[in-house]
This record gives C-alpha cells, structure tokens and sequence, in this order.
C-alpha cells in the first residue's frame, strides 16, 4: 500500500461523461491485482474524502483508470491534463482469485463495471479459456472495449437499445454459454441487479462466481467501518474483505450499497 | 529541543498531544503501513458496546461540504471480542490506550466500566455519552444535564482508571453539561462528537443515509469545537481533549490555544493518513520557532487572561 504523488499522462474523453486516465506512477502498481482499487484526493480540500477507482490496466509503471464522470469528485478527475499532479492511495482491497490454470471463464463488465475486467482478462489470459461479455445501454458506454484487443478473447458485446453488439442484456448472452459449455469460473461486476442476476444464473449451474461491490467509503483500510456489509459469514468491510466477494456470501436483502 | 511536546495527562506522560478520534483510527494498527502509532501520544479506540453490533443499515458514508456525514451506529465485536484483540494491539502499540465505551442504557455503561476497569491493556477509559447513530442511549445521556449526571457518577464509582467523558455538542449549553460531569468526577472531558444533520439524495427524494440522520465530522465543524473548548476551559478545572475537523499544524495550534490540553486526529486522517507525522513536525517547528520550551504554554493563550488561571487550575 502506498500514498503516491504522480502525473497525469494523459486523460482521454472516451465517449460521453466516459474518460480513461493514465498516470505515471514510482510504487503504485507493485503487487497491485486485479479486482483492487485505489483512492484518489481531490485537489479541493473541501472535498475531504478520496474517491474510490478500480484499477483499469497497468502498462509497465503506467496506471490506467476508466470512469464516469458523474459528480463532483469524478468532474474535478476529468478535468485533469497531462502534467498535473494527484495524490492516489493504493492498492486497495483484495482484488479477483487470478490463479485459476486450465480453466474456462466468463468475465461479465456492465456499464462502468467493465472498468476492473481489462487487467483481470489480462491476468487470467497465460493460463486460461476466456469469454468476455461487456453489456451496457448503449454503444457509447462499451466504446472503452475496443481497447482491449486481446487476442484469443472471445468477445460479446451487448447494448439495451441494439445500437451495437446482441440487443438485450448480459443474462441473453451468458445464458446459452453456459447450456452449451462447460464454465469452471465467472467474475462479474456491474450493477448489483445485473451481479444478482448473473449470480443466480451461476448458482443454478453450481458455477464459482466472484462479484465486486461498491459501497461509500472513507478511509479505505477498515478503519472507519463506513463501507460494511452483512454477508453470510458476518459483517464484511468492502474496502478490505472485498470488494470481490463469493456471490454465495452475499445476502442480497442487506446490501445497502449505492447500486440498489 | 526535542521532547517539548511531552506532557502529562491525567497522570500520565504522554509522549506528545496528539491522540486519535475513536472511530477514525480503528482499533489501532489499521494505520501502521503509513505510521508508527507509537509516534503517537495515545491511541483511543473504536467505540465498543457489551454486545456485538452490526450498526446500521444502508448508507453509512456521505460527504458534505468541508465534512462527512457517518451513521456507523457503533459496529463493533461487543467487549469479549474486543478483550482478545487487545494482545496482539499491545504487541505492536506501547504507548497508553483509551476505551471508547458506549451504551443504551446505564446498566450497560455501568457494566461495561466494571468489565475495563479489570483490563489491564487500557489505561484510560472515554465515555461517550454523545453517539448520535443509536437509537436509544448514546447521545440521549450527553444532552441531558441529569442523564450525563447519573451515568458519570454510576461509571465513576465503578472505575478507578482515568475517565475521560466525551460530550455532545448539539446541546444549548454546553457549560452547563461540562461542569456537572466535572461534579461527578470526569478527569477530562473530550469535545466535541458530531453534529447531527442529514443529506437528501434528490433522485430518490429520500435521505441518503441509511439511518436518516448522521454526525457531521471534519473540517466544517472546527468553529463549533473551538468555540466549545474556549467556553468550558473558562469554565471548568480539568483537562480537555478537543477534536472536530483537525486537519493541519495551524489547526492544532487554534484547538491549543482554546484550552485543550490534548487533541484528537479523525476525519482528517481518511484522505490524510500521515497527518499525526505532518502535524508532530509542525508544532515541534512551531516551538522551535517561537522559542516555546513546552506545547502545554500553549494551552487557553486565546482566553481573555491569556489561560493563565485555567493553567494553574488543571495544574499546568
Ligand atoms: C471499490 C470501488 C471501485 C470503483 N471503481 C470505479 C471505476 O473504476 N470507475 C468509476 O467510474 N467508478 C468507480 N467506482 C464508483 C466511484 O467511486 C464513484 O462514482 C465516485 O466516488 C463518485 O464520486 P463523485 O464525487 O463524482 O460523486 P458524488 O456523488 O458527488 O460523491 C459524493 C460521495 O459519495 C461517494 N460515492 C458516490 N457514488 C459512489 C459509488 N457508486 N460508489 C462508491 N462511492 C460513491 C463518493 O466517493 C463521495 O464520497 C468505484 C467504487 C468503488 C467502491
Ligand atoms: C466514521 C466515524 C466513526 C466514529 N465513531 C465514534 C465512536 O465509536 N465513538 C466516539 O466517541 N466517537 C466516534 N466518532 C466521532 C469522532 O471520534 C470525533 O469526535 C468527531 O468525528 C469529530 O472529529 P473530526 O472532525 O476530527 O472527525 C466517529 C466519527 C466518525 C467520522
Ligand atoms: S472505507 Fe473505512 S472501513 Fe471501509
């Protein structure tokens, strides 16, 4: 874990309110993992709390995040330009099981939740079979995909209006891989509806899943207890336990995070 | 000049003033990647109840202009728990630990002193009497002036260990509510807890917090605390630890020179985890600057006779 001084390399506006930004780091990235994440201070210092960003891609002491500029916290990041400096803690929280050898995976992103799945495929990828599926509303929410051009990645696209890729949602496209196919592993992260969803699926078909969840956090190291949750093996704190939890753990009723 | 910003507190040499605020430092190693919590003066701990607590539901977090909102509602492992952390706490932590002790009713306060008073791993005991995220209790003892009494006295008679008693600031007079557990034999009184207040979330028309209401923390609520601390060390003759919204040297300086002996480090330490180390560093440049042999000179500066009775009052 580290508290890091680093510059902005560059801050792309992908599509929309949808930007990747690239930053290079000294420290940052050792032992960082998949599925983790890293806490970004404002420059404001009447916005007294970091911003919580899921590792996107790392590119040798590059790190990358993908966001959504949707409030203060997230506008203040997309103004960002190439030399600026912003202090980031991190790495964060326990990040996705990448040790799986020989086995066949999905990845399943959902909107904003596609963000951790770039270093996760990228992890997984020596040792295993993946399909990605990355579903959102609409062709500007799943622009970000056509970075990630990994080869012997099969890749699914779906968009609720049809605007590219299968027409429908996650569900229309994981449920006949998994009648046709034999699926050791999925990781899923998205909005909580679509992880139930995905989830069920899975525990139908006795499949390991790992969801990752958002909860407001303050301090990020299981200090404040602000981000606990109740799972089926007691109170949890996502920042520390998680955020990737067994999708069996998870008493869907008690979740109190923002994605309800 | 190196060890000017030691001091006694409550009997006790404490290698500087700066101490934590109880629910923003865990239960003390949380931070040890960033700091050595010996560098601290005292560590006080996550406030802890006679049974086990999952708080409460839904949104516990939200930010507000310069400050926080929590509804945390006091989760923690319950005092059996709590006891079994305590080896593996004291093995990294040697300097003094404060108990943050929480309850509904006074039987628990009363039987939960009775339980620290018999460990021998906390050194000080703070009484929160000023939770505003439980339901019944907490906060409810702090802002009543005969409530905080029967509660101080029950919790006194049962402790021999230093009681600090924290306060509530959403009270009228807080004067008034200092003095009586003064009366009831608190050693120190801390000030401030939050402030109660609630966030709306306009796309669904409803409270953002899960519990409704939240303490409001940070840097928006240092003008209250202040002025809290400059009132009641005119008014009382024990020490004080202040708390509310520290988050720089020149900060720490202010709550010093209202009258608190020691300081507590919370909300701040989130987005600032090294703010103990930078805040040490400044006020021992501070001294040095100023030529200042000892931080506890610094104590009520800011009252109308420069703090030199309420000094000789605590005995300073
Ligand atoms: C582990 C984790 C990983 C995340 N990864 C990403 C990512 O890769 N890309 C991305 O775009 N977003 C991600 N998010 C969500 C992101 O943290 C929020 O969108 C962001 O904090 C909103 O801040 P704001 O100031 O723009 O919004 P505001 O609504 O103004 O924020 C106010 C407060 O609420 C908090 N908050 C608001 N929404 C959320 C939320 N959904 N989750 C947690 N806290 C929230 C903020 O952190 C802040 O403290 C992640 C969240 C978590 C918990
Ligand atoms: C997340 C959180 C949890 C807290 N938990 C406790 C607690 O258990 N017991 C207590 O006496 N005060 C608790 N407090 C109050 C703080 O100790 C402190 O009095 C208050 O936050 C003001 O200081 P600050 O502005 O520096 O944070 C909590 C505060 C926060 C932000
Ligand atoms: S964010 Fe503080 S405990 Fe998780």
């Amino acid at each position: 874990m580290f508290l890091e001084d680093v510059i902005v390399l560059e801050n792309i506006n992908i599509s929309n309110n949808y930007f990747l930004l690239k930053v290079l780091t000294k420290k940052l990235c050792t032992n960082a993992k998949a599925g983790q994440f890293f806490m970004i201070k404002s420059n404001d210092n009447s916005r007294i709390l970091r911003r919580p960003i899921s590792l996107h891609n790392i590119d040798g002491n590059i790190l990358e995040f993908y966001y959504e500029a949707l409030g203060s916290g997230t506008y203040e990041i997309s103004n960002l330009r190439p030399n600026d400096v912003i202090n980031i803690h991190g790495s964060l929280g326990n990040g996705f099981s990448t040790t799986p050898i020989n086995k066949n995976i999905v990845v399943i992103g959902g909107g904003i939740g596609i963000a951790p799945m770039k270093y996760l495929i990228k992890s997984l990828l020596p040792n295993n079979n993946i399909t990605f599926i990355a579903g959102a509303s609409d062709s500007h929410s799943i622009k970000i995909v056509e970075r990630f051009n990994f080869p012997n990645v099969h890749n699914i696209i779906t968009t609720l209006d049809g605007s590219t890729g299968i027409t429908g949602n996650v569900i229309d496209a994981l449920n006949p891989i998994l009648e046709k196919n034999n699926i050791d592993l999925i990781y899923t992260c998205g909005p909580f509806k679509m992880m139930e969803a995905v989830a069920r699926l899975s525990h139908k078909h006795n499949i390991l899943c790992e969801i990752s969840l958002e909860e407001r956090m303050a301090c990020g190291i299981k200090a404040c207890v602000g981000c606990s949750i109740i799972t089926k093996n007691g109170m949890k704190k996502v920042c520390y336990d998680g955020p990737v939890f067994n999708s069996l753990d998870i008493i869907e009723e008690n979740i109190g995070g923002t994605n309800e | 000049m190196n060890n000017n910003l030691n001091l006694n507190f409550l009997g006790i040499d404490l290698n500087n003033p700066l101490l934590t605020a109880s629910g923003c430092f865990g239960y003390g190693l949380e931070y040890k990647d960033y700091f050595n919590p010996n560098e601290l003066g005292a560590v006080v701990l996550k406030g802890i109840t006679l049974e086990p607590r999952n708080g409460n539901k839904g949104i516990r977090i939200a930010e507000t202009p310069s400050g926080m909102l929590n509804c945390v509602g006091l989760e923690n492992p319950g005092i059996n728990e709590f006891k079994k952390l305590l080896p593996s706490i004291k093995k990294e932590i040697s300097i003094p630990l404060v108990a943050n002790i929480n309850g509904s009713v006074l039987d628990d306060y009363v039987q939960l002193a009775k339980k620290i008073e018999l460990i021998k791993e906390i050194d000080i005991v703070e009484l929160n009497i000023s939770c505003p995220n439980v339901k019944d209790g907490g906060m409810a003892f702090g802002s009543n002036p005969k409530m905080a009494r029967h509660v101080t006295h029950e919790v006194r008679k049962v402790l021999s260990k230093p009681l600090i008693v924290k306060l509530s600031p959403n009270v009228t007079n807080i004067v008034e509510i200092s003095k009586i557990v003064e009366e009831e034999g608190a050693d120190a009184i801390a000030l401030i807890n939050t402030l109660l207040g609630i966030s709306i979330d306009i796309k669904s028309k409803k409270p953002l917090l899960g519990n409704v209401m939240g303490g409001l923390s940070g840097p928006a609520i240092k003008p209250i605390a202040l002025r809290m601390i400059y009132q009641v060390s005119q008014q009382v003759s024990i020490p004080i630890l202040g708390m509310g919204g520290i988050s720089s040297t020149n900060d720490a300086i202010e709550f010093f020179m209202a009258g608190a002996t020691c300081i507590s480090l919370g909300s701040s330490l989130f987005s600032n985890p090294t703010l103990p180390l930078e805040i040490k560093q400044g006020l021992e440049k501070y001294l040095n600057d100023n030529g200042i042999d000892c931080i506890s000179s610094l104590i009520g500066l800011a009252h109308p006779d420069n703090g030199v009775s309420y000094r000789e009052r605590i005995k300073l």
